[in-house]
């Protein structure tokens, strides 16, 4: 299933930024599975629906961490790796803001 | 055009949203902050001016007003140092400064025009401590994707600055 999310925030900045639409494929999807380097939507109980990089996957332990592009960004880093399950779904198009 | 149709789908449907903050509440970033701060430290030296040449006892009224514009100055100098300084060091990314190469050149006027605007009452160095982050913002706007329009500040001393044309 697809869906699309307007992204708010500049911490995947100059890459994704303030503005951009991206168009996810819902997890599960084979055909999408989430691999290292990915950037994926995922809800996280304090911070609400967040979009960062996937930096590492814990196969393991089902658990991902992830990171924004920005020193700042508020990402694994400060709230720990996030569960599989928590992951709405993978970025299969960026569609960039213009003026 | 695909994003000027999904914009437009947007005002109606109001799409989910993602957010890739920061530190909260990073991504609100605007050199207007720098730009009035600047424009301010053109105002006292305009104040202190006229102070000085309608004021010609320097009894304590003139040595109270003085110094407070004398300290507004100087504080606004360095606010504006400091917004520019957050702006340069957070926001701008690599990408920024090869599209812009001017950028560090730039900053760096900002920060010794700033010193200057501080250390004098030379309105010339701080009309230019204005427009060198005009110039800033020109380039923050762009990496924004955001036009810009030049228009006069509504307020003393009416000086020309850079605005999103939004």
């Amino acid at each position: 299933m697809l869906k699309i999310i307007k992204v708010t925030g500049d911490s995947l900045s100059p890459v994704y930024n303030d503005g951009d639409f991206v168009l996810i494929a819902k997890i599960p999807v084979c055909l999408f599975k989430i691999k290292t380097g990915d950037v994926v939507v995922f809800e996280h109980p304090e911070h609400g629906q967040l979009i960062k990089k996937v930096a590492s996957i814990s196969t393991q332990e089902g658990t991902l961490f992830v990171i924004g592009f920005h020193e700042n960004s508020m990402d694994s880093r400060h709230f720990g790796a996030i569960g599989k399950n928590d992951i709405l779904g993978k970025v299969i198009w960026h569609i960039k803001k213009t003026a | 055009m695909i994003y000027k149709l999904l914009e437009k789908f947007d005002q109606h449907l109001a799409f989910d949203t993602a957010k890739a903050h920061c530190d909260i509440p990073c991504g609100i970033y605007d050199p207007i902050t720098a730009q009035i701060n600047a424009l301010t430290v053109v105002r006292m030296i305009d104040l202190i001016t006229h102070l000085e040449n309608t004021h010609k006892e320097h009894d304590a009224d003139f040595m109270n007003s003085m110094s407070r514009y004398v300290a507004v100055k100087e504080e606004h100098a360095e606010k504006a140092k400091h917004e520019i300084r957050v702006i340069w060091g957070d926001y701008i990314k690599a990408p920024h400064v090869e599209k812009h190469p001017e950028i560090p050149e730039l900053v760096h006027k900002i920060m010794q025009l700033g010193s200057k605007s501080r250390q004098t009452v030379d309105r010339d160095t701080a009309l230019q401590f204005v427009e060198a982050i005009n110039q800033f913002a020109e380039i923050f706007w762009d990496t924004k994707g955001i036009a810009i329009k030049r228009a006069k500040a509504p307020y003393p001393p009416a000086l020309e600055l850079v605005y999103p044309n939004l």
